[in-house]
């Protein structure tokens, strides 16, 4: 199933590495993924795309959430129901 | 003050007696001012007041500094060079994360402006490490560096402990700015989880949703992790464990939590665990899962793990644990401690009596029966002969310090422990040549502690240079070596697994002389054990050196680590080998067949 997770990310020295590095080292597959600025330039958002079911789902939230960077981590998908993810927030 | 000497300014005040570390280009500044420091404030015996500690390669710093953190509960410290000083650190950095061990890294860099040149010595420090460490700092501007250093520390101590690289370019390290003393980074979506965890309270219905669980339970069983010796709950294990009557098993990092001699303790389950702690986790109908993770070592086949558990309830302080391997019907994500003490006054409160006297008859009658036992019969040295020998004079109270392998699995099984942290070995990564630096590092913990590494001769020629380090520095650390000429696990799955085809294992370690290896790195009192009836008296005069020691001792070569759950297979099929009563004959498992499980 396709999800869809919402990032807030401080925008420190290799943080974008250590997420996209967390989804290589869990053998999670990104489909897609858009940085954006805040209106805090300490903080980016990030929206990314993944495949998996709702443990794979559940797990790399979790190991998101224990990166020192990331401010908050929460999936789109879960929160419109599933399979039913909103981007209106992010258009 | 100079970026140098805040890092020191900062490692003095954060606690730290001991760094490891060796010097290169890029940091000398910071070995610059570790000198003056030591100079400044060197006390009247004339000790340094921060030790530092050359190893023989980085590798063998970074796992000092990782025995020096497991034998004392404090972080440890490696100081070491940009480039090949930062790589040969990256296994130790590694090994302490996937065992929550508490390090601080500090690497050199090369300075900002060569950052990404291509640099001498330079290495991407911060990507490398950043899939190995809980954090890595590139400090590139100056006025973060002090307040990263102590968020550092903090980071690495706080909630599920792991390793945390700080890299600082050379030019940081000289550039001169006031020191404030006390500046910590915001670092804001951390330590809001942190608060959260640290705050996390088991409520009324919590526990009597536990405690009905247990209440109707006729075979509880606790299964307690490295996460009990983390969080030093094991004051209040032993309390809740004899509260209620409850055996406990632990996994290979949780040894020691409780006093492996206790009735109610069954020693170590899993791949290699004691025979009756498998069938009690075969047999329990509640399992109380503390600061451990269901590893594959433990539940190589999660469906299978515990099968009759009506109950299975976990406590941890990684929210990313709870359900990652096996489903629980409880969980608790907080500290261990306050939880089970929690829980034991809910319970005092409610009255919770169980009737555990046939369980307990059961697991006695299992201790009994499927004893660990070994071919005591052999003309040859059997190393569980050794380790037994060993254990009648240390009582437990010795720190232990492993290789990876057979002897391993054997110092596992056949030791006691009275206390946690005093077995000190690389549970998740499996690192060969982690013996002897952490040994080391346990000794500068305790200086007064009898510290034996029991190494493998292949796990301990992984870091070998490191015997010098240990005469160097007059440590009385005892070593001992089981010399079984070849890598002995690897052997043991070939013969098991792989129809006897001993690839790159038939010609290695045939030649080496690991005494005069150890008298030629200045250990004077080195010696090789061949005889059995000479077992007890050389061990006897060996741990009596005041100094170091070295002890070799030629053992059976084909002496395997039994019990074996096979890779792919349940405690039920357990090999229990040709010493060990088995409860059934287990069913032949083809792991050659099995590809998910190969490893």
């Amino acid at each position: 199933m396709k999800h869809t997770l919402s990032i807030l990310l401080q925008n420190e020295s290799g943080a974008l590495v250590r997420v996209a590095g967390l989804f290589a080292a869990r053998h999670v597959n990104i489909d897609a993924l858009t940085v954006a600025a805040t209106h805090d330039p300490a903080i980016s958002q990030l929206t990314l795309v993944l495949h998996g079911d709702e443990g794979t789902l559940e797990q790399i939230l979790r190991q998101l959430r224990k990166l020192v960077d990331v401010l908050d981590a929460s999936s789109l998908s879960l929160a419109a129901g599933f399979g039913q993810p909103t981007l209106a927030a992010h258009t | 003050m100079s970026g140098a000497d805040i890092v020191v300014q900062v490692l003095a005040d954060e606690g730290t007696k001991v760094l490891f570390g060796y010097s290169g280009g890029a940091i000398l500044p910071v070995y610059d001012a570790i000198f003056r420091y030591n100079a400044m404030h060197r006390d009247a015996d004339g000790r340094d007041p921060l030790a530092l500690i050359v190893p023989a390669n980085e590798q063998g710093a970074g796992f000092m500094a990782s025995g020096f953190a497991r034998a004392s509960g404090g972080v440890g410290v490696a100081v070491v060079t940009s480039g090949p000083g930062a790589t040969n650190l990256v296994t130790p950095i590694r090994d302490a994360l996937a065992d929550s061990i508490p390090m601080v890294a500090i690497c050199g860099q090369v300075p900002t402006a060569a950052l990404g040149s291509d640099a001498f010595q330079e290495a991407p420090v911060a990507n490398i490490m950043g899939a190995c460490a809980k954090h890595v700092f590139l400090v590139t501007d100056a006025s973060q560096l002090e307040a990263t250093l102590r968020t550092a520390f903090e980071l690495a101590r706080s909630g599920r402990p792991g390793p945390v690289v700080v890299d600082i370019p050379k030019n940081v390290q000289n550039i001169v700015q006031p020191f404030d003393g006390a500046r910590h980074l915001p670092i804001p979506g951390y330590r809001r989880r942190l608060e959260a965890l640290e705050h996390a309270r088991l409520g009324d219905a919590d526990c009597g949703r536990l405690l009905d669980a247990l209440a109707q339970a006729r075979r509880p069983l606790v299964y307690a992790g490295g996460g009990v010796v983390a969080s030093g709950a094991a004051p209040a294990l032993r309390a809740f464990s004899r509260a209620f009557g409850l055996p406990v098993v632990t996994s290979l990092m949780g040894l020691g939590v409780m006093d492996t001699r206790d009735p109610l303790a069954l020693h170590m389950l899993g791949m290699h665990g004691t025979a009756y702690a498998n069938y009690a986790v075969e047999d329990c109908d509640f399992l109380l899962v503390l600061g451990a993770r269901f590893d594959d070592r433990v539940a190589g086949v999660p469906d299978k793990f515990a099968p009759r558990a009506r109950f299975i309830a976990q406590i941890d302080i990684d929210p990313a644990e709870v359900g990652k391997v096996k489903a629980v019907d409880w969980a608790h994500v907080g500290q261990l401690g306050a939880s089970l003490e929690r829980i034991a006054q809910h319970a005092r409160s409610r009255g919770v009596n169980l009737q555990l006297d046939a369980w307990h008859a059961h697991l006695a009658g299992l201790k009994r029966v499927h004893a660990m036992n070994y071919d005591r019969a052999s003309p040859l040295l059997q190393p569980q002969a050794v380790i037994e020998a060993i254990n009648r004079q240390t009582c437990g109270r010795a720190i232990i310090a492993t290789g990876v392998g057979q002897h391993q699995m054997w110092s596992a099984q056949f030791f006691d422990f009275a206390e946690p942290r005093h077995w000190l070995t690389s549970g998740s990564m499996g690192t060969m040549g982690f013996g002897l630096p952490a040994a080391i590092g346990a000794q500068f913990a305790h200086p007064e502690a009898t510290v034996i590494d029991v190494d493998g001769d292949g796990s301990i020629r992984m870091n070998v240079g490191e015997l010098e380090t240990v005469a160097t520095y007059g440590l009385p650390l005892k070593i001992v070596l089981l010399n079984n000429h070849g890598d002995g696990m690897v052997r043991q799955w070939q013969k098991l697994f792989f129809k006897s085809r001993y690839s790159a294992t038939d010609k290695n370690l045939h030649t080496k002389d690991f005494v005069r290896a150890a008298q030629a790195d200045g250990i004077v009192w080195a010696r090789r054990l061949e005889r059995k009836e000479e077992l007890e008296a050389t061990v006897a005069e060996f741990l009596a050196v005041a100094g170091p020691a070295f002890l070799e001792v030629v053992v059976d070569p084909d002496a395997g680590v039994y019990p074996m759950v096979g890779p792919g297979a349940s405690y039920a099929q357990m090999i229990t080998g040709d010493f060990i009563p088995s409860r059934e004959t287990p069913a032949p498992v083809d792991a050659e067949a099995s590809t998910t499980h190969m490893f």
